[in-house]
């Protein structure tokens, strides 16, 4: 029995699970509030002192926190989707689950849902290829 | 920023942190034997604490020097604010004369800078040009004349004028002379928000730099005249002031036995005017009303010459005049 309630644990797909209760990494500085359903997390991209959080819905929000702020967060209050969003250099933070294609000779990496939300990214090689390496074995 | 210590080329999985755990870093972990790659993170983490101790002494460090300089700062902002508008002290009771006062009625013995002198027996200015480090001066001596203060627009008509120009500072926000201020013998406005002065007793002209000078109260004794401005030259030495801008500049200056007006035919700032006058061996100088104030003088034929200013475009409340006649 409990083996069966892994493996429909396991199987089941990531929008099924948040639906019964979707995990949000929340950003709070000053004023400001900031949620986001990790689920719905593509990148955040360092913009100077600022990041930029990339949404699902392709929406895009400055936070006034520099990147290792955001990362620190996150490490706090990541959970269930723990080991799914990664450093990705000094400039991005990704979920894994929207890698779509790491191209390593142009230095690309693709973030998409494939429904519509797509954004390209510029990284180093190396950082490509430990990328690959990680996600090959994910 | 305390786990941004990463590399373009790096990658790092981000783990649940539990209290005061450092985030396991993936550089290449994941492809070295595992003692190699436990040896190599430990040498990170100790890494990572020293980075840390030597980041908290830099902040520490630069606290200290930020405070250090917000002192400096608040101290110069308290001087300028003394030195500017801010009228927070009456003039004291009569004391004994300062060394500052002293000095500010010695009078030496210099090659004068007129050379008609007072050949002439009718009142007039004489008019002297003079480039001293490249700023070009005007230099009006008055002769035969008797200084005094005076409040209100000077006329143009008036025939026994000989030399006028605005004396102290009026504040723009409410019409006050700025500083003490006394015109036959009544106190007008009192105040040490300029450490510069001129007094008129008896007919003598004493430029200065003091605190409290009681030349305040003598002139408010014996009905003579005293204003404060911004101190320039001091026993022949450089006062600094923070105005740093450049305008046209003009001073009430006593060099030797000479009392006279010195003006900037160009805009220059009050440092170089105030070396200017030190190089012309002035012993001591105060600011007056610089820029296109209203200024006049009577040449040795009589004649009446405007300097500058445009008497239409004068404010009336307290405007003052400093005038030989």
């Amino acid at each position: 029995m409990v083996v069966v309630s892994q493996f429909i644990l396991i199987f089941t797909p990531r929008n099924e699970k948040s639906t019964v209760k979707r995990q949000h990494i929340i950003i709070s500085k000053g004023t400001e509030l900031v949620r986001v359903p990790l689920d719905c997390l593509m990148y955040v991209e360092a913009d100077g002192n600022y990041s930029k959080i990339v949404t699902k819905d392709g929406r895009e929000r400055l936070v006034l926190l520099q990147l290792g702020q955001v990362e620190d967060l996150i490490a706090e209050q990541i959970d269930e989707f723990e080991g799914e969003i990664l450093r990705l250099g000094r400039k991005h933070i990704i979920n894994l689950n929207y890698i779509h294609v790491i191209d390593i000779a142009k230095q690309v990496l693709v973030i998409s849902d494939c429904e519509g939300s797509y954004h390209k990214l510029e990284a180093s090689k190396d950082a490509l290829v430990k990328l690959k390496s990680y996600v090959e074995t994910w | 920023m305390k786990y941004d210590n990463i590399k373009d080329d790096e990658i790092r999985i981000i783990k649940k942190k539990e209290a005061n755990e450092p985030l396991v870093r993936y550089s290449c972990a994941s492809t070295l034997p595992k003692s190699e790659s436990d040896d190599r993170f430990e040498s990170q983490l100790r890494r990572m604490e020293r980075r840390r101790s030597r980041t908290w002494g830099r902040a520490l460090a630069l606290l200290l020097c930020g405070g250090v300089l917000a002192l400096i700062g608040w101290l110069w902002y308290k001087s300028g604010a003394d030195d500017g508008n801010v009228i927070s002290a009456f003039e004291p009771e009569l004391v004994e004369y300062s060394q500052d006062d002293a000095s500010g009625m010695a009078v030496e013995d210099k090659t004068p800078l007129s050379v008609c002198g007072d050949s002439i027996k009718t009142p007039y200015v004489e008019v002297i040009e003079k480039e001293v480090n490249d700023i070009p001066l005007t230099i009006y001596i008055p002769h035969n004349a008797t200084p005094r203060l005076k409040m209100g627009l000077p006329s143009p008509s008036d025939e026994g004028l000989v030399f006028t120009t605005q004396a102290a500072d009026v504040r723009a926000d409410n019409g006050k002379i700025v500083g003490a201020f006394v015109i036959d013998g009544e106190p007008l406005s009192w105040g040490l928000s300029k450490k510069g002065y001129c007094a008129i007793i008896d007919g003598k002209v004493t430029v200065g730099m003091a605190d409290n000078s009681p030349l305040f109260e003598q002139a408010t004794e014996k009905g003579g005249y005293f204003f404060r401005q911004y101190a320039l030259v001091s026993d022949g030495k450089l006062v600094e002031n923070n105005l740093r801008n450049k305008s046209l500049r003009k001073a009430m200056c006593v060099r030797g036995k000479e009392v006279f007006v010195a003006m900037t035919t160009t805009r220059e700032s009050m440092h170089d005017f105030s070396q200017a006058l030190v190089d012309l061996g002035v012993d001591n100088a105060i600011y007056i009303v610089g820029s296109y104030s209203y200024s006049l003088y009577r040449d040795r034929e009589g004649v009446l010459h405007k300097i500058s200013g445009q008497l239409s475009r004068m404010r009336q409340i307290n405007v003052n005049f400093i005038e030989w006649r």
